[in-house]
């Protein structure tokens, strides 16, 4: 199977008649993912692609039984976008938009507290099911249907990891970028928690990126679990310029979390092979997988 | 987008925070006439820069002179401002060449028993502004909250655009602050709040906040930073910005919307995608080499743009390699990297080796226009022999320097050997 999207999925595309929404959209259609309409107030009626335009989710839904939406809406419009999803109660909303104020995610995060709605991003590539479709931007033809499961916070360093899977034949369960702004939706957590459960899924790769505490997080979510899929994880920004810093807060807020580091010290100590070079993602799983799982503790390339 | 101590405080003072009078100058006598306007001294002179750890800092060339000192007399006020105006200061928070010191702030120095520091800023995990305070304000506090996590105070403040006073009365209590100060504090709070949510801040940081003796509450520091992707719709702060320090390249950089941080080392860097950017520089450094920049170019569709930033990244006379790794995706496309290329190369030919590494959407048709342009570029298949080939090319003995026309630049790309212009 796979996670977060399936064959049961029907897509609405927010923004569907914008640059982003159409081009992304039209390749959607094309590597055969169910997008079954658009919104986009005021053109309701118009036809898009070859699919409906409706003025509202809410419509667009009861027209053409959307389960998930792709919100491709510019920025200053987003969360509006993402708070109409939400309160049309659909299931699963990707949102590809970038640039969206903090303050803003901080307002819809909040009102989505009890939703049943799953938020992926903003600032995501998208979620990837190989042979399934695609919600979001990633690349086509890059994707192999298997075994390895996805979650990255970096959008470029997704590919990367999806496009080594699939040339040494390991191919790809589902892929999730969550994602890279501060608030966001769903969780690097989560997502493992999702690919544990899911059958089809055999290895688990984790792109994390420095800042933030997400990698502590999942670290601390796996190492609860008794019996845990191989995780191969790769931290961007071992060795990044640190930017002008300003002040203390920064710093103090995450009491010596948050940096490289303690990402890949926390990672190792819950089992999961951390790779040192981006290069090594491919090969670190094909060797977890080949191996016990009880030897993973010592594959990962030494710092 | 960070703002100066002058512009923050100027700000904060609209909305009735207390901060102290004070004046900024950007020349000696400037200085002169704003210590005399601020009564009889002794006075603060404060260099301002983005960065913290100006009174831990020093001023390039006056090793005895910090980025904060305190003068008795009006004349001392204006040899100070006279030795920081335009000089560099160096702070543990700044690159080592420092930030550029353009104005002074001037203020009353003032004695205070208590000084605290207090922070808003968002935190990702739970997704709310929170309050992060300590009774050790001052330079040390990183040092002092590491030492004792637990004096560091911190309050979830939720998500409202609006709060009462009871956080405030929380963390005053946290921090054991004398009842008669408790109220004040907490009207503080609020009111840092409101001005947080409401300039879409993404940091506010008071260090230090003194207690006087007579239990009033004054900023002596504030430092503040907006949300860059909120600046459309806070239009004053917005236009803060074209008054601050910026390299050229990185004003040149923020202009057509690229992340650029130029780096010490001789390796240039072009990446789409933050995450692909960073990993180029730790595969590079990785493997011994080091990189002369950060490039991150988000997905575009102008080819414009793309050439702007191959000129950027090669224009660093440093550079003796160009590492391009880039993932095409979405409307990021590998064909319109190589004509941005193509079209940077015919308005300034391209003088260092190229080691190149694209991948997904239209790679070939990249490569394949490239290939027939005659630019040597040496083609590989992922980051690492991409990377392993840059810092080879790295290390190699510097390219001549001898100034050439373009014509003959252009000549030697198109006619001469493969192995680089160096050989």
């Amino acid at each position: 199977m796979s996670i977060l999207i399936d064959n049961s999925t029907r897509v609405v595309c927010q923004g569907i008649t914008g640059r982003q929404g159409t081009f992304h959209s039209e390749r959607a259609l094309a590597s055969g993912t169910q997008i079954v309409g658009g919104v986009r107030q005021g053109k309701g009626g118009a036809m898009h692609l070859g699919v409906p335009v409706f003025d509202t989710v809410a419509e667009a839904m009861g027209e053409t039984r959307a389960n998930a939406s792709v919100i491709f809406v510019p920025p200053a419009n987003a969360a509006e976008a993402i708070i109409e999803a939400v309160d049309a109660e659909i299931g699963l909303v990707v949102c590809v938009t970038e640039r969206i104020p903090v303050l803003d995610m901080v307002r819809v995060r909040s009102y989505m507290a009890g939703s049943k709605t799953v938020l992926v991003g903003p600032n995501s590539p998208g979620v990837a099911v190989p042979g399934l479709g695609t919600l979001g931007i990633m690349p086509q033809g890059i994707f192999l249907p298997g075994k390895i499961g996805i979650v990255s916070r970096s959008s470029t360093l997704t590919y990367e990891a999806v496009d080594q899977t699939t040339r040494n034949g390991l191919g790809q369960s589902s892929c999730v970028g969550i994602g890279a702004d501060p608030v966001g939706g769903i969780s690097v957590s989560r997502c493992l928690e999702l690919f544990m459960e899911d059958q089809q899924t055999k290895g688990i790769v984790l792109i994390g990126e420095v800042g933030g505490t997400a990698e502590e997080n999942a670290a601390a979510f796996l190492s609860t679990l008794d019996n845990s899929k191989p995780v191969v994880a790769y931290i961007a920004g071992q060795t990044a310029p640190e930017g002008r810093r300003m002040g203390h807060a920064g710093t103090i807020i995450h009491y010596g979390m948050g940096t490289a580091r303690t990402k890949i010290d926390a990672l190792r100590d819950a089992g999961v092979s951390v790779v040192f070079s981006p290069v090594d993602i491919g090969s670190t799983m094909a060797k977890c997988l080949g191996h016990e799982v009880s030897a993973l503790r010592d594959t990962g390339v030494e710092l | 987008m960070y703002l100066f101590e002058y512009q923050a405080k100027a700000l904060m003072r609209e909305w009735g925070i207390p901060v102290l009078e004070g004046a900024v100058a950007t020349s000696e006598q400037r200085a002169l006439d704003a210590a005399r306007e601020l009564g009889e001294g002794p006075w603060a002179v404060k260099a301002q820069t983005h960065a913290g750890g100006r009174a831990k800092g020093r001023v390039a060339g006056k090793e005895d002179l910090s980025g904060i000192e305190f003068n008795d007399t009006v004349l001392e006020v204006g040899r100070t401002a006279a030795s920081m105006l335009g000089a560099r200061l160096v702070t543990p928070q700044t690159m080592r060449k420092g930030e550029t010191i353009n104005a002074v702030y001037i203020e009353p120095e003032i004695k205070s028993s208590v000084q605290l520091f207090v922070a808003i800023l968002i935190d990702g995990e739970c997704g709310h502004p929170v309050c992060l305070a300590s009774v050790s304000g001052g330079s040390q506090v990183e040092r002092d909250v590491f030492d004792d996590p637990k004096s560091l105070v911190r309050v979830n403040l939720g998500a409202r655009d609006k709060i009462d006073a009871a956080p405030g009365l929380e963390i005053a209590s946290q921090l054991g602050l004398r009842a008669t100060v408790k109220d004040g504090f907490a009207q503080l709070i609020q009111q840092l709040h409101a001005l947080f949510m409401a300039c879409d801040l993404s940091l506010i940081e008071i260090n230090p906040l003194a207690i006087r003796d007579n239990d009033s509450l004054v900023a002596l520091d504030a430092r503040l930073a907006v949300d860059d992707n909120a600046l459309f719709r806070q239009p004053r702060l917005a236009a803060l910005a074209s008054r601050m320090e910026v390299s050229k390249a990185e004003g040149l950089a923020a202009k057509h919307g690229f992340n650029f941080i130029q780096l010490d080392g001789d390796i240039g860097t072009f990446s789409s995608g933050a995450g692909l950017a960073m990993a180029t520089l730790d595969v590079i450094s990785h493997l011994g080499g080091r990189p002369a920049n950060f490039l991150d170019v988000p997905p575009v569709l102008e080819v414009s743009r793309v050439k702007e930033a191959f000129l950027l990244v090669l224009s660093d006379p440093k550079l003796r390699c160009l590492l391009v790794n880039v993932f095409g995706a979405g409307i990021m496309r590998c064909d319109t990297i190589a004509d941005g290329l193509l079209l940077a190369h015919l308005e300034e030919p391209v003088t260092v080796p190229l080691v190149m590494r694209l991948a997904g959407t239209n790679a070939p048709l990249a490569v394949s226009r490239l290939e027939r342009s005659g630019l040597s570029i040496q083609f590989v298949s992922d980051l690492a022999s991409g990377a392993a080939a840059a810092v080879d090319r790295g290390a190699a003995p510097a390219p001549l320097t001898t100034p050439e026309s373009i014509t003959g630049r252009l000549t030697r790309w198109l006619f001469g050997s493969r192995a680089g212009p160096g050989s």
